[in-house]
């Protein structure tokens, strides 16, 4: 394989100057002029009600008021999956601070003062915010139109309960896998909700002008989708897909939470009703809590079988979503659980029930790692408590049953090339799992834990990408592509990906995130798929480029085309030693012949890619026949920690993690996403706590109370590893890692916490208080 | 963002003109220092007044100094100032250690000792210390200025015995001509910035005079006599110590909140009453050596 | 209203205000400066972190009228003569990812080491212990911090 000059490298991030001077533009740094309105938002104070009467008049008198829009004036449902969501409130608000009604005004003070005179009348009804209450016979219907919303067709909504989806797996005998088994071991496990905290908050700008244009720049990992669901949305106005333009800057963080659409369609729709004027909606700390998505909760009941030489025989896994008020998103967080909660195992037979279930709790959607963090939680306590009781090391039972290429997954898929065993090994050398560390005082106590994780991007069967890639006189590129950099470092991987085909530097290379006007179309950002997916189609609109000055220079110059090579910016000719044309000489002013006649014209490629090979199509009982998942990308991790049995506190001193990202494209990006995604997997099963009241109202939306860690809060040591097993059909062999390494983090500390205190938590989060009270309190009962 | 009501502002040049116009807006005034606790207030509408006094032209307020056997901590000595004050590390280590768990630096670098307690917030991190230390509030009014024992100062809950047409204009601190060695402990989620579920400050004297403070676990910090009088009866010693710490339960009644229950709370205390007492005792065995 | 004025990135600059009104707003929707960011507006994310008269503070707990005569520097101002060594080792090791704390990360540090050249681990760390950040688990920042300040 010939050497690689940029893919592989640890190229400096193509925006890393803009970041680090200020100069990076997010969407409430953009100015719009003395013209720009303002709106708040009018939050309904229930869980569950009616919406009796909504009384503006007291606001609208407030000097400065524009107007004030409320679900009357949008009757329109929309949402990714399934449209059950609405801009505002129609008749019945479902979750505490759901939006009724805004106020846009020319200031922000005259439209906050006014959303407070807004005057609704309610009736409150009984609100549901247990999934498994919501289950019962006769629970109050948080969707009684259930039936009418429309829905992706992989989806099974429940119409008459409050089952939005139910995602059902059969695999093989679990009956006869059950009855084969030498122990069983069934158990519940519990992760509650999370937030995803990016410390930008959601912004949306808006402006509807009287030509009907309908432009709108938001902070989002998704702007070509909220196009499409904006013109959908906003249809009965008479507006077109070709009417709407996403304008996405900078996004500061986005974990999911700027996915899909959620509060930027209300400034998309007050924008219809203030024509010519840009309009603000700007969220703040407390909403990016309960007025976006939160990550789903789960119950999750687990029945595993294994042979007595820790071989797995059945599992049963039935999991319990507390999916929210709406689940147009979430519920395929749902949907994704259920084809993957085997885990990274072989399973022969294999049972899963995945249900979506509505509460009056805020909506629950895609958060990283998208429902894996969840049933891994329960999966990963449940191998350490069956090798621990069958005498197997935990790793070693891990190893006898990890998943290998070839091996069939739960919807009867085969599994992708992967490098899960070298992972489980490299982790296991580099931790020295066989090594017990001592404690550094009487009060202390260490302990060791492991965990694999998977993960396949969970998206629509034809979800693409797409890009154009244009030269500029001095032959560097303008990369025109619509996937987001979040952070995580997708433009300068698809930097590097045009700069190893065209031998232009990456210094050269410029690009920014995306207009949907002006660039090519791109799904979401979201699933982990963009640097696998839009590295495809910048791969190929690079190949496509190379392919059209091979064939000019081979026109112009007479040469064989095949000989052609490019090296630094200049086509030189395997045969020709003396051949060098520079790229510049002619990638827009094209080559000049002897009679004075020029050939050739700008350069530009186009690529883009879709995966031919995926399909949802498969029997809705068992869901088997389909190719719903393109790949899974695997690791595995270890921790070491010590707890002060005094305080329950506990600190986490090293941590390893090995994942299998096909191919590093930018290896110092990969480490990046390793270091922050273990953070932020540490920070769920230590810190994080979302608290609600007797009403259904977050009490803790803020950062005082809902605590992420701070730069004191972090592991003594973070050793990321790489491991390298191509993917069949990734640039270069990559696949997408950036949600995956978080997944193993809390069931491999729950698994530490039991091997230095014997007790086995099954509940998320395990803060100090939990360890504590647990060994405080009665011993008899630790395994809850 | 915005703050939806109106107010002036004052910022007044010397002491004089900042009492008379404490003088004459009386409760619709508050004095502004750092500001850090305030803003927030403000935002919230915790707080609605009609003026700030922001107090910040008059340097007399700002000085740490040892000043008759004293430690003084002016109204608007930062906890950045106590922190790096050689007086304070030398002379009052407790509040030096404590100046180091208050918030983030950047808050550290604008918020006061003074304003802590004069917001008086029941999870403050100040109190203990000034309690253990048997520190005093001055105030200063046009009637004149009174000397407050910080034992007295907090009423409950934001609430504090300051008069309406009063400011503070710094703590004393008064230093024993003996040696003694003091500890704090906070309980904390985690290690980097939050505020105390509890608090605990404890002072030894080299002649066996104890005294522990409890923060956080009740609407106003208190000193704990029934706990001094035991361990300064008995000696402090680990066997005292822990029998000590059995009496806590007795003592204080924390409530369970956003930040913790009742039960971990008063366990922490416990713990964390112990570590204080242990650092204390071995402060002062350094001291005396 | 009220018209202050403040020496703002080495400029002296006026602006009226009203007694409410916030620095980190008027900073952001006046004055033009836009690396203070809001990520809480409760003095807990550290995002609108400014260095007042050297040092640093949040702007979204500061009332604009009170820096009247006063003294600020922005990531803006610190930029202005090229890259300081923080920032260039910053991006040389890729620390940011979003690079929405990274304003208010750069200048609680710049304000740590203009005292402290050669800072601990523990000091670098509860320099930048008020500014969160989501994206990169502290500790890419915390080596680049490193890189500069470590005695050769």
């Amino acid at each position: 394989m010939e050497e690689l000059k940029y893919v592989g490298h640890s190229a400096v991030r193509v925006d890393g100057k803009e970041k680090v001077t200020g100069a990076a533009v997010y969407t409430d740094d953009l100015e719009f002029g003395p013209d720009l309105l303002y709106a708040e938002i009018v939050e309904g104070p229930h869980a569950h009600a009616m919406i009796r009467a909504i009384d503006t008049s007291e606001a609208m008198k407030v000097p400065g008021v524009i107007c004030v829009v409320t679900g009357q004036d949008f009757p329109y449902n929309f949402g990714l999956y399934m449209k059950d969501r609405f801009i505002f409130a129609q008749d019945r608000v479902r979750f505490f601070g759901e939006q009724i009604a805004a106020v846009v005004a020319r200031t922000p003070q005259a439209a906050k003062k006014a959303a407070r005179l807004v005057q609704v009348n309610y009736s409150p009804l009984p609100k549901v915010v247990c999934p498994l209450e919501a289950l019962r016979e006769g629970a109050d219907l948080i969707h009684p139109d259930l039936k009418h919303y429309e829905h992706v067709p992989w989806f099974f909504p429940k119409p008459g309960t409050n089952v939005a989806h139910h995602r059902k797996v059969r695999k093989g005998d679990v009956e006869q896998g059950f009855a084969k088994a030498d122990y069983i071991l069934e158990d519940t496990y519990e992760v509650p909700r999370y937030a995803h905290c990016a410390i930008e908050y959601h912004a949306a700008v808006a402006k509807y002008d009287h030509s009907g244009r309908l432009t709108v720049w938001a902070s989002s990992q998704s702007p070509h989708t909220q196009r499409n669901l904006f013109a959908n949305a906003l249809a009965p106005l008479g507006i077109k897909h070709n009417d709407v333009r996403v304008i996405a800057p900078h996004v500061g963080g986005g974990f999911g939470s700027k996915a899909g659409v959620t509060m930027e369609i209300i400034a998309a729709a007050i924008a219809t009703r203030v024509k010519g004027h840009p309009v603000k909606v700007l969220w703040n700390r407390e909403r990016e809590f309960y007025n976006t998505y939160q990550r789903l909760g789960v119950v999750a009941k687990l029945k595993l079988g294994v042979k007595s030489d820790g071989r797995i025989t059945a599992l049963h896994h039935s999991l319990f979503w507390d999916a929210g008020a709406y689940v147009e998103y979430g519920a395929n967080v749902v949907n994704a659980v259920g084809l993957s909660a085997i885990g990274p195992y072989r399973v022969d037979n294999a049972s899963i029930d995945s249900y979506c279930i509505y509460t009056n709790l805020p909506p629950g959607g895609p958060y990283r790692g998208f429902g894996y963090s969840e049933f891994l939680f329960g999966l990963e306590s449940h191998m350490e408590r069956i090798a621990k009781h069958l005498g197997i090391d935990p790793v070693d039972m891990r190893r006898r049953n990890a998943i290998r290429a070839g091996d069939l997954t739960a919807y009867g898929a085969k599994m992708n090339p992967n490098g899960l065993h070298q992972a489980i090994d490299a982790v296991a050398k580099e931790i020295r799992w066989h090594e017990t560390p001592s404690p550094s005082g009487p009060d202390m106590a260490i302990g060791k834990g492991f965990s694999l994780f998977w993960k396949a991007p969970a998206m629509p069967p034809n979800t693409s990408s797409s890009c154009f890639l244009k030269f500029n006189e001095d032959a560097s590129i303008n990369l025109l592509v619509s996937g987001m950099d979040l952070g995580q470092g997708f433009l300068t991987v698809m930097a590097q990906i045009a700069a190893e085909i065209l031998s232009v530097p990456v210094s050269k290379i410029r690009t920014e995130n995306p207009d949907t006007d002006r660039n090519p179309y791109e799904w979401q950002t979201v699933a982990s798929h963009v640097t696998w997916g839009c590295g495809n189609a910048v791969k190929r609109a690079a190949l496509d480029a190379r392919e059209q000055i091979f064939s000019l220079v081979a026109r112009a110059h007479d040469l064989p085309k095949d000989l052609l090579y490019l090296e630094d910016e200049v086509v030189k000719c395997k045969e020709r030693p003396g051949f060098a044309l520079p790229l510049k000489d002619f990638v827009i002013y094209g080559i000049q012949m002897e009679d004075g006649t020029f050939k050739g014209g700008p350069i530009m490629g186009r690529g883009m890619f879709m995966p031919e090979y995926a399909s949802t199509k498969a029997d809705p009982e068992t869901s088997q026949g389909g190719h719903p998942n393109v790949h899974y990308t695997v690791g595995a991790a270890a921790v070491i920690i010590e707890i002060d049995r005094q305080t329950g506190r506990v600190r986490v001193k090293k941590v390893v993690e090995a994942v299998d990202c096909g191919k590093a494209i930018n290896p110092k990006l990969v480490e990046g996403q390793i270091t922050g995604g273990i953070l932020q997997g540490i920070s769920t099963v230590l810190y994080e706590e979302m608290k609600f009241d007797h009403r259904g109202k977050m009490l803790n939306p803020n950062f005082t109370d809902y605590k992420i860690p701070t730069a004191l809060d972090i592991p003594d040591e973070v050793i990321p590893l790489i491991i390298e097993v191509p993917e069949p059909d990734g640039p270069y062999g990559a696949r997408g890692m950036g949600e995956h390494t978080m997944l193993p983090v809390a069931p491999m500390i729950a698994n530490a916490i039991e091997d230095a205190l014997g007790i086995r938590m099954k509940s998320m989060p395990i803060t100090a208080e939990k360890i504590c009270l647990a060994l405080t309190g009665s011993k008899k009962q630790p395994e809850k | 963002m915005a703050i939806p009501f109106e107010f002036a502002y004052e910022k007044p040049a010397t002491i004089a003109d900042a009492l008379h116009l404490l003088d004459k807006w009386g409760s619709n005034a508050r004095i502004l220092a750092g500001g850090t606790d305030l803003a927030n207030e403000l935002k919230q509408g915790f707080r609605v007044p009609e003026l700030l006094v922001d107090i910040k032209g008059l340097n007399a307020l700002e000085k740490i100094k040892v000043l008759d056997d004293a430690l003084h901590i002016g109204a608007l000595a930062t906890f950045d100032m106590v922190r790096n004050s050689q007086p304070v590390r030398d002379h009052v280590y407790i509040l030096y250690e404590v100046a180091g768990l208050v918030a983030s630096s950047g808050v550290r670098n604008r918020a006061t000792v003074v304003g802590n307690i004069c917001s008086a917030v029941a999870c403050m991190d100040s109190a203990a210390p000034l309690l253990v230390h048997d520190a005093v509030v001055h105030t200063a009014s046009l009637e004149g200025e009174r000397e407050v024992p910080v034992q007295d100062w907090f009423v409950d809950n934001r609430k504090t015995l300051v008069g309406e047409k009063e400011m503070v204009s710094h703590v004393s601190i008064p230093l024993p001509k003996i040696k003694y060695a003091g500890a704090y402990q906070k309980m904390m989620r985690y290690t980097g910035e939050d505020l105390a579920a509890a608090n605990v400050g404890v002072l030894l004297m080299e002649d066996g005079a104890c005294r522990v403070a409890f923060g956080s676990v009740g609407p106003i910090p208190r000193r704990s006599p029934e706990i001094e009088s035991f361990l300064e009866k008995n000696g402090v010693n680990a066997r005292n110590i822990e029998q000590a710490k059995e009496m806590i339960g007795g003592i204080i009644s924390p409530i369970t909140d956003v930040r913790a229950t009742r039960e971990y709370r008063m366990h922490m205390t416990k713990v964390m009453f112990v570590r204080a007492m242990h650092a204390a005792v071995e402060r002062l065995e350094k001291q005396k050596r | 209203m009220k018209k202050i004025s403040f020496t703002l990135n080495g400029e002296l600059r006026q602006v009226d205000v009203a007694p409410n009104e916030i620095l980190l707003e008027v900073l952001r929707y006046k004055m033009g400066v836009k690396s203070p960011k809001c990520g809480c507006d409760t003095g807990d994310c550290g995002a609108c972190t400014v260095i007042l008269n050297g040092k640093a503070v949040r702007s979204c707990l500061i009332f604009a009228i009170e820096i009247n005569g006063q003294e600020i520097l922005t990531l803006e101002g610190l930029s202005k003569d090229g890259l300081t060594p923080l920032q260039k080792a910053l991006m040389d090791r890729n620390a940011f990812q979003c690079g929405y704390c990274a304003p208010g990360m750069i200048l609680s540090v710049t304000c740590l080491i203009s005292g402290n050249p050669h800072p601990s681990e523990e000091e670098i760390k509860e320099s930048i212990a008020g500014n969160l950040c989501r994206c990169t688990g502290y500790q890419p920042v915390i080596d680049a911090i490193r890189q500069i300040t470590k005695k050769q």
